[in-house]
């Protein structure tokens, strides 16, 4: 029995699909419908529908819930025919007595649960068991897992009774064996004969992608519809999320609008773990600011981070491979697709071969295409780390820095020729920006003459054909930050090396310093590569004496 | 700031010549500053004061060019004085270890008298 399903009144939007699934045992009497493909995005709430769907059969009693998952299911065959059959016989004992002790307690062998069976008179029931072991005894792999599978099936049509079948990430089902990996294609179609019972309506549930390769087995596709689950709209994922915070003592600062929230796109995973982040985060008032940072957080570190982790795991488990598909997901992120193989293997290191399988696990996991903000950024995030090697505090506040410059921030944009004196445009731009900000006239000096440094050694040194200077101006209460790019050559390293005076009197150099006053100016600077093109970002934290009382 | 076309004057005070760069200091105007004092050390001066009551923007080249001049005095074994920096300014000269090459005065008539008597 699935265990810790959510209380029914924080269970949302899901009526009308729980009612459809309820009434699935009547359609299928009925010869209308009956099995169902539960379509959905990750952390959309499949298993969480199941659960509901679960708990209502369970206490209603007409009909019989069992649910199963596959994602923890151990794939060798024989492993997964025992302990598919015994959780039914004890979902099914536990539906009898109502006791859902007897379905959680997995440690229990079926012998002991004999005189219990005995009492409640359930003799089909011990006639199947002994069925079951007989296979197992004569080590008869195929009728062990016929025997497993049909218990459902045998228990309707003794008892009367309707079994609802519910099987969770059934995708993996593809992967059954019989000793060594992949020895056994096709034992997913040993389900066939089971969906097709009148008494019992299947829920399937798994990602679109990983599905649609099973359902092109004859056999399963039968009387099975579609249904999808899509996200809660969004009053309702900004209910939720508050919900979560309640729960976890957390309050929501008063002019707190929830605006970000949007970018999770009415996930329940995903809301679920970012109210969880607050908490880990320790936040007591939550402020549009602070979603932000838990936002960075959860997708670089948290448990979002660690959820889509696992999911590549499962997919594919070389870390080499691993890093190769981060590379892949990250080149399809920046070029909106894919393109042809043999392109790819470029992005990826590895060789074609090995490049076309990571990305049929990609096609069989479906990853590609949940594609939404939140796996996306979890992505970036990876790749930061992983590929680039960098701090996970720096990880944090690039993806943070993303959604801040777009929404608290006032943002400024600015081209400029690489021509004489341009810079000097750029150098009033600043300036006025720095009195909105009302920052002191001194300091603006600076920022001017760190600004002017970046653009002269852009037009100096790039070589660049386009011959502009891409300038945008981030301002936040507490930091302004600056983003310089132009195509062209990268720096020299030699314009980043010092030489003290006497050194340049020495060696007639008059050049090379541009980038030390800029140091010295500005709190941190970062210079980046994309492609040809070179980005420097200049940040400044604003503390209170350089701004004007 | 109000950025104005650089431009430079000067004039002669005793055996003293006084610079006055004006606007935006950079590679352009940073060399003919260089030109003007060169222009004075061509005629026997050694005692330099650059006045930069009216420079408002600067950029590393235009600093390294002061280099320039620095360096022309020191082989004559002359003194050049900067008067009327702005505190960014003296604060950028500083950071760039520029400043232990030259006498640094709040105003033009304390450079000159130093350079008269040798003290202020
Ligand atoms: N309709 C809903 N209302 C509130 N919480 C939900 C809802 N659906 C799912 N959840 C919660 O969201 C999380 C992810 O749901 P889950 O069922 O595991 O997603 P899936 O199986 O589709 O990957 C769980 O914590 C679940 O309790
Ligand atoms: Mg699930």
């Amino acid at each position: 029995m699935p265990s810790n399903a959510i209380s029914a009144e924080n269970f949302l939007n899901r009526e009308a699909e729980l009612s459809y699934l309820k009434s699935l045992p009547e359609l299928k009497g009925k010869a209308l419908g009956g099995n169902v493909f539960l379509e959905g995005a990750r952390g959309m709430g499949k298993t969480e529908l199941l659960k509901q769907l679960h708990r209502a059969l369970f206490w209603e009693d007409n009909v019989v819930p069992f649910y199963y998952s596959f994602k923890t299911a151990n794939q060798k065959g024989s492993y997964f025919a025992k302990d598919y059959f015994t959780r039914f016989v004890r979902q099914y004992i536990s539906f009898v007595t109502k006791d859902s002790s007897i379905a959680d307690n997995v440690a229990v062998p079926l012998q002991r649960l004999m005189p219990v069976i005995s009492s409640l008179g359930l003799c089909w029931l011990i006639d199947c068991i002994d069925n079951f072991q007989a296979h197992v005894s004569k080590n008869d792999f195929y009728w062990q897992l016929v025997a497993a599978i049909s218990a459902p099936v045998v228990a309707a049509q003794k008892s009367g009774k309707p079994v609802v079948v519910m099987l969770d990430d059934f995708d993996a089902a593809e992967h059954l064996y019989e000793s060594s990996l992949d020895d056994a294609h096709g034992l997913i179609s040993l389900f066939g004969e089971s969906m097709q019972n009148r008494l019992c309506p299947h829920v399937i549930t798994g990602s679109a992608g990983a599905l649609g390769a099973i359902f092109t087995d004859h056999s399963l596709l039968g009387m099975t519809e579609q249904m999808r689950l899509g996200p809660l709209p969004e009053d309702l994922a900004a209910a939720l999320f508050k919900t979560h915070l309640a729960t976890l003592k957390i309050t929501c600062a008063p002019d707190v609008r929830l605006t970000f929230l949007t970018i999770l796109r009415g996930n329940p995973l995903y809301i679920r773990n970012l109210a969880k982040a607050a908490s880990k985060m320790q936040k007591k008032e939550l402020t549009e600011k602070d979603l932000v940072e838990c936002y960075g957080f959860e997708v670089s570190e948290g448990e979002t981070a660690f959820y889509w982790s696992s999911v590549f795991r499962r997919y594919v488990q070389s870390p080499t491979k691993r890093k190769a598909m981060v590379k892949l997901i990250m080149h399809a992120i920046e070029n909106e697709g894919m393109e042809d193989r043999g392109r790819l293997s470029i992005v990826s290191g590895l060789c074609e071969t090995e490049t076309g399988a990571i990305l049929d696990a990609m096609e069989a996991s479906g990853i590609i295409r949940d594609k939404n903000a939140v796996f996306q950024d979890f992505i970036r995030a990876l790749y930061m780390r992983e590929i680039e090697s960098r701090k996970p505090s720096d990880v944090r506040e690039k993806i943070e820095s993303k959604y801040l410059s777009e929404s608290e921030a006032s943002c400024f944009e600015l081209v400029i020729p690489m021509s004489s004196n341009a810079e000097l445009v750029v150098a009033k731009a600043v300036e006025q920006i720095g009195i909105n900000m009302n920052l002191e006239s001194e300091f603006l000096n600076y920022l001017q003459l760190a600004l002017i440094e970046i653009c002269i050694n852009a037009m100096e040194h790039s070589g660049s054909y386009e011959k502009k200077v891409f300038l945008k101006f981030i301002a936040r209460p507490n930091r302004l930050e600056i983003i310089i790019e132009n195509s062209g050559r990268p720096f020299s390293l030699d314009s980043l090396t010092e030489h003290s005076v006497e050194e340049k009197l020495r060696m007639g150099m008059k050049r090379g310093w541009g980038f030390k006053l800029v140091y010295a100016i500005m709190d941190s600077v970062k210079v980046e590569r994309i492609n040809d093109r070179t980005r420097v970002i200049l940040t400044k934290e604003i503390k209170n004496k350089e701004v004007h009382p | 700031m109000k950025t104005v076309q650089f431009s430079v004057t000067s004039r002669l005070v005793g055996d003293a010549a006084v610079i006055y760069p004006k606007g935006y200091l950079n590679n352009l105007s940073g060399e003919s500053l260089v030109k003007e004092c060169g222009i004075y050390i061509g005629k026997g001066i050694t005692k330099i004061v650059v006045n930069f009551s009216e420079t408002d923007l600067i950029n590393s080249i235009g600093i390294s060019l002061l280099l320039q001049i620095i360096e022309d005095l020191k082989n004559i074994k002359g003194t050049i004085c900067c008067t009327n920096m702005s505190k960014f300014l003296q604060d950028t000269f500083e950071m760039l270890g520029l400043i232990q090459y030259m006498v640094v005065f709040p105003v033009e008539s304390d450079a000159l008298q130093y350079l008269k008597v040798g003290k202020v």
